[in-house]
């Protein structure tokens, strides 16, 4: 019987982001994402008082999936952000911060909202035009017949994220590692359709970092136990290999919905077992040389198969059944009848590898884009963050594939952009104006406020009490240290800007980023040489970051249109 | 615990509602989030799931609640001005009786007394309400209302075709009151497009309508992380799961449906296997094995490329697929496989159960079947081929969070509910009842159709001319229609002035259209119904005009058709309809014929403001007189609502006074709003309203008991439907 209970009525708050609660706990979460922002970003050390695992980390995707926030709107805020990341990876307190200055700028000039999300959703789509445009001076085009971009655009993405610990040559192997192993997972032969292969990350914690590895092909872990059984003799240039997915235990297979008697005496077990041998005699007299299970090999069968120098691994997991079947060339069998021999498949070699205090089968094929990256840590949350940050920067390099192009990074394609918009809107108000409907006032001060937005996002980079200058010609990104004498010569004290695209000897004039200065046109068309020429670029993810800025403005204007929340105390 | 029910209290809570409600209405309305207990959150300016998520406790609150949910249910739109409505209704009501309650209290009697006495009250107004929905509203729907109206097809055609333009204008209106305000063009611009790459022919829109109004879960996608205006239109069929077993194959597939799994199971529900060595049950496993495999390489002769499962295979026929090279996707919803069989025709093959001869006949070919990856997930693409009048295609709704997914899903779904409302005619039951000293005054005479032919020349010769040549083919089987024709002994109409009125109507003068569409909009005749012929004679002449004041007649040429009922061809009545204001005699069938819009910005709840009026200061009783009144004012607070952020001259004064000196003086009237609003969904809400108004008005005492009463609650239900 189901038990009825009443429903308690729902709580109706009016005009949530007038309130003083909201404010605060929206200042606190920026407070949060504003302080891991960047390179020199300070770590989150999240951790529940029972014990258990803590987690040390600076990266959203980590953050925001522990954050347990209660009230809708940073609900509404932090699922639009883990939505982000889970598509992209890369962006996430990018699109955070902007999201949260956007609101908290909003708020401050008081104007009514729908004026502000009409002309938010202008300038996002200047912004857009502008980033997707030949002229735009923040995108540099991807070559892909040098690897100094894609290395310069990985190295980013692992500099940024300081909480897993690297040492600056340990960036620069692990960037090697990454890149090689994103380019191992792209076929050779290119038909009109690419499609990608795998790189499996496999754990190695507790080993220097320097000793990660990427190799070609698969690794299985092993117990030492089994390695000692030895490998099997190559009779030709590979070896066959057998991929089960229907489980070998000798258990029964689903009956039916009706029931089974079974008479006093009859062991079903006996007779499982039996098909089960059945089988392993069929594998041996086909020379198969290697049998993999995804569930579990009855032990009775596993015995029969080394003795006939047949190497039996099982329990292989589901996770692992497609690379498997990729590398090998296998298609996974579901029956214990009569297997056909097109469902065999092969590797060149099986070799066995011991990486620190671990040992491997690997599985070195013929030809395949599959690739195990080899990754070692000191500590378990710092090979958790490493994890992350490679699997981020393998997604960005396949994003970076899609659409061949990369921003800069350290800040400058967003002081760029804030110089463009400011520059666009007072230059040439009259479209904007007639298309929105509003008047100059309104569309100066969201401007503004957008803008500043996007400042203030570049100026979080910064966190020991620097100063943040911009310079006039390009709209680029400097930071000036804090205890700086005051009265000294700009150029020298500054030495390149945030993306590390120009230097400071270039004559340029400077101006500090809050400090109200006049538009300017920021120089478009970003000279090719300049692209070439420096080797140590902060880059940026193009469609990550474009995607963060909509998502951003979007979330933002969604939050700042709400006039009520109701929420549900059942 | 008992309370009495009093307009003052259903006042109160009609109040807090509206407060709530008013702030997401219209264009200017924002948005409101509500959390659900699961944790979700969810956006949303749509009024029914905001009342819902409210979860009310007062018990007429909760009567309202059901009242909205039912309307909603019926017609998919108008939840908030629902409310808006009733509170500004209950609130006129309490005025008027406010003002009678001063003059019981002399009378000195007890409070009990007294409750019940107004009880008595209530009952007579809502009778009142009740004769005015039935009989006044439906009346002056057709007879007044109904030159206003505007049509969504195109008029230049014979067929009834959709115009794009008008659709257009129709849907951005509905979605300016339901999605976030930066949306509602892109998302109004998606479902116009979706619509028309739907339908196959122009004249199939109704089976589109109702495929993809029954079946609308399965061809959206929602993706979340990405901005809104990634959102997209996908030629074919959407899965949302991926393959089993995926084996790339060109040009046309043939697909097979099956319910259940391929491989026979050791013992059916019901029964009972006994087992009785371990030879049989090898023998009995073997057969298994091979009755699969025989079925899969049936299947595999047969050219079948792809099987679709409505249940999970087991791994046995997967295996056997893939060396068959045989697509699988399993564990498709009932849903689904409904609508793929009424897309392709295709139903389920059925698995033979005991003999090894197979027969498949039921096979169709779909154009490609492909997997598709939205945002990491994977899904089940398929291009059908439609048999029908609907091409496939499939809405890839993209937004941040879940819930602006969900709410632009929401709003989609509402506006296929209220567009399907919208292409059907609405009948108006209204019969009215003639006053016996009308009925004698005037005889009926009842002419046969050709006779008829010469109706003008009975009323004035000089009306003639107009009329002849005019021929529309009537194809709706309005099986009784008769030919009624009043003579008013009394009926004198200057010649002139009849003739100015049918000049005045002939259909090249619209006299509300405003929008570039001109020629696609025009007045339609408030009885046509059904598929009508439009020649270029078509005469409409309506003069049912309030100028006539002075003679106290009003005549009202509706729609001087000839009819052409099916079979008889030569049999060709005449509907002539003639009317008195006041009390007439009459039984017509009037309607509000398909596809009827009138502009924005509460044009709808002015007109029918100013008709009630009119009707009000001719009416005798004083009961219909307040009532009209008090439902007249009511209508204008959602033009008030709507106008309340504009400024000067768009204030909702100036809207207002324009529009009745426009009404008064017979002019077009100018709306200063682009879009279109459905004519039928109005009413609808009109009525519901003033259904839960008698509801709440005749309930006297509220009873508060711990059991739930379900009988009760089932009838009620019943009614709502």
């Amino acid at each position: 019987m189901s038990r009825f209970e009443a429903k308690k009525p729902s709580l109706c708050k009016s005009e949530p982001l007038t309130s003083e609660r909201v404010r605060a706990t929206l200042s606190v979460l920026k407070g949060i994402v504003t302080s891991c922002y960047g390179p020199l970003g300070r770590l989150k050390q999240l951790h529940n008082s029972l014990g258990g695992s803590v987690c040390t980390t600076s990266q959203s995707s980590a953050l925001l999936a522990n954050l347990s926030v209660t009230h809708p709107i940073l609900k509404i805020l932090t699922t639009s952000m883990q939505n982000h990341v889970s598509c992209f990876s890369d962006c996430g307190l990018f699109t955070a911060i902007l999201c949260c200055n956007l609101i908290e700028n909003a708020q401050r000039i008081g104007l009514t909202p729908s004026t502000v999300i009409k002309l938010n959703k202008h300038l996002l789509r200047l912004c857009i035009s502008y980033l997707k445009s030949e002229a735009c001076g923040c995108r540099i085009p991807v070559d892909f017949s040098s690897t100094q971009i894609l290395l310069c655009l990985v190295r980013s993405i692992l500099t940024s994220k300081p909480a897993s610990m690297l040492t600056r040559k340990e960036i620069d192997h692990i960037s090697t590692l990454i890149l090689r192993a994103f380019l191992l997972t792209i076929p050779e032969n290119t038909e009109d359709h690419i499609i990608l292969g795998e790189s499996i990350i496999v754990p190695l914690k507790g080993q220097r970092v320097i000793d990660s590895t990427v190799l070609p092909g698969i690794l299985i872990e092993m117990s030492e136990v089994q390695l000692m059984k030895g490998l099997p003799v190559k009779k030709s240039d590979s070896l066959k290999v057998a991929l089960f997915c229907a489980s070998l235990s000798g258990d029964l297979s689903d009956t039916g919905e009706g029931t089974v008697v079974v008479s006093y005496g009859v062991s079903l077990e006996n007779a499982v077992l039996d098909q089960l041998l059945n089988l392993g005699r069929q594998l041996v007299s086909d020379h198969v040389d290697l049998v993999m299970c995804q569930k579990v090999i009855h032990p009775s069968l596993k015995q029969f198969l080394s003795m006939h120098r047949v190497i039996a691994v099982d329990r292989v997991g589901v996770a692992l059944m497609e690379p498997l079947s990729k590398v090998t060339g296998s298609q996974p069998i579901g029956s214990l009848g009569s297997i056909s021999p097109s469902s065999y498949g092969s590797v060149k070699d099986l070799c066995t590898a011991k990486f620190g205090f671990k040992h491997f089968f690997h599985l070195i094929p013929n030809e395949a884009t599959v690739c195990s990256l080899l990754l070692c840590n000191r500590n378990d949350t710092a090979w958790d963050e490493l994890k992350l940050t490679c699997q981020t920067a393998l997604h960005v390099l396949q994003l970076t594939l899609k659409e061949p192009c990369v921003l800069l990074g350290g800040g400058c394609t967003e002081t760029h952009l804030a110089a463009y918009i400011r520059h666009k809107t007072c230059n040439e108000p009259e479209s904007i104006l007639k298309d929105e409907g509003c008047n100059q006032t309104e569309l100066h001060l969201i401007t503004e406020a957008f803008c500043s937005a996007l400042e203030s996002l570049a100026a979080s980079l910064e966190h020991d009490g620097g100063e943040i200058l911009t310079d006039m010609k390009y709209g680029h990104f400097w930071s000036l240290q804090a205890d700086s004498p005051s009265i000294v010569n700009w150029p020298d004290l500054l030495s390149r800007c945030g993306c590390g695209l120009y230097n400071s000897q270039e004559e340029l004039s400077w101006s500090f980023l809050r400090s109200t200065c006049h538009p300017f046109a920021p120089q478009t068309c970003l000279p090719h040489e300049a692209a070439g020429s420096a080797n140590y670029l902060t880059l940026d993810c193009f469609t990550a970051k474009l995607n963060g800025l909509q998502v951003a403005v979007e979330t933002a204007n969604l939050i700042l249109d709400l006039s009520y929340v109701i929420e549900d105390k059942n | 615990m008992a309370g009495p029910v009093s307009v003052k209290a259903a006042l109160e809570v009609a109040e807090v509602l509206e407060t709530i409600v008013s702030g997401c209405v219209g264009p200017e309305g924002r948005q409101v989030l509500c959390t659900k207990p699961t944790g979700e959150v969810l956006l949303s300016r749509d009024g029914g799931r905001l009342l819902q998520a409210l979860h009310l406790e007062h018990p007429i609150a909760r009567m309202m609640v059901a009242c909205v949910s039912s309307h909603l249910r019926k017609t998919g739109d108008g939840a908030k001005t629902f409310v808006i409505f009733l509170c500004h209704l209950l609130r006129g009501l309490h005025a008027v009786t406010d003002k009678r309650k001063d003059s019981l209290i002399s009378e000195n009697i007890q409070t009990h007394g007294r409750h019940w006495k107004n009880c008595c009250q209530w009952k007579f107004i809502s009778q009142a309400l009740v004769t005015f929905q039935t009989q006044v509203l439906d009346y002056v729907m057709d007879q007044y209302l109904s030159r206003h109206f505007l049509s969504i097809f195109s008029s230049s055609t014979k067929e009834r075709t959709l115009c794009r333009n008008s659709l257009e204008l129709l849907l951005e209106a509905y979605f300016c009151g339901r999605v976030g305000r930066n949306n509602h063009n892109f998302i109004s611009q998606l479902m116009c497009d979706y619509f028309f790459k739907c339908m196959a022919c122009e004249s199939g829109f109704e089976e589109v309508f109702e495929l993809v109004d029954d079946c609308f879960v399965e061809l959206n996608v929602g993706v979340t992380g990405l901005p809104v205006s990634d959102s997209r239109i996908m030629a074919g069929l959407v899965l949302h799961r991926d393959f089993s077993v995926y084996c790339p194959a060109d040009g046309d597939i043939r697909t097979v449906i099956v319910t259940e799994t391929v491989q026979p199971a050791f013992s059916t529900s019901g029964s009972e296997f006994i087992l009785n060595s371990e030879a049989q049950f090898q023998a009995s496993q073997f057969w298994i094995m091979e009755r699969t495999k025989a079925m899969m390489k049936y299947l595999e002769s047969q050219n079948v490329k792809l099987l679709l499962s409505s249940v999970k295979q087991p791994d046995l026929v997967i295996f056997c697929a893939r060396l068959k090279g045989i697509s699988v996707v399993e564990c498709l919803s009932s849903g689904e496989v409904s609508l793929i069989q009424r897309v392709i025709g295709l139903s389920p093959f059925v698995l033979p159960q005991a003999s090894s001869q197979f027969e498949i006949s039921n096979t169709a070919l779909v154009k490609f079947c492909k997997p598709l990856v939205l945002r990491a997930k994977r899904y089940v693409h398929l291009g059908l081929i439609s048999t029908c009048s609907f091409i496939p295609h499939c809405l890839v709704l993209c937004g941040p969070v879940q819930g602006l997914v969900e709410q632009h899903k929401d709003a989609l779904y509402g506006a296929f509910k209220m567009l399907r409302q919208l292409f059907k005619d609405l009948d108006l039951n209204y019969v009215t009842q003639t006053s016996d000293q009308n009925y004698t005054s005037s005889p009926l005479i009842y002419k046969n159709s050709r006779e008829s032919n010469q109706l003008p020349e009975v009323v004035n010769g000089s009306i003639q001319s107009p009329h002849q040549g005019t021929i529309v083919k009537n194809r709706d089987e309005l099986a009784k229609t008769q030919t009624y024709l009043k003579v008013y002994s009394n009926l004198v109409v200057p010649s002139v002035e009849l003739e100015t009125r049918i000049l005045c109507s002939t259909p090249k003068v619209t006299p509300t259209d405003t929008y570039q569409t001109d020629e696609t909009l025009r007045c339609f005749s408030p009885n046509k119904t059904g598929i009508i012929d439009n020649h270029e004679s078509f005469t409409e002449s309506n003069s049912a005009n309030s100028t006539t004041e002075n003679t106290r007649i009003e005549i009202s040429y509706e729609n001087l058709q000839v009819t052409k009922t099916a079979g008889k061809g030569s049999m060709l009545p005449v509907r002539y309809k003639s009317l008195e204001i006041c009390t007439s005699q009459s039984y017509c069938f009037s309607s509000i014929p398909a596809g009827c819009v009138l502009p924005v910005g509460g044009n709808f709840e002015i007109l029918l403001h100013y008709y009630l009026l009119n009707y009000a200061k001719i009416c005798q009783q004083s009961e219909e007189t307040m009532v009209s009144m008090i439902i007249a004012n009511a209508l204008l607070g959602i033009p008030k609502i709507l106008y309340k952020s504009k400024k000067g001259n768009y204030s909702f004064p100036q809207i207002y006074m324009k529009a009745l000196h426009a009404l008064q003086t017979s002019q077009p009237m100018v709306s200063s709003q682009t879009g279109l609003e459905s004519v039928v969904g109005k009413y609808q809400l009109l009525t519901s309203v003033l259904q839960c108004l008698t509801k709440i008005l005749t309930i006297d005492l509220v009873i508060n008991i711990k059991r739930q009463p379900q009988e009760i609650y089932d009838q009620d239900s019943e009614e709502e439907l």
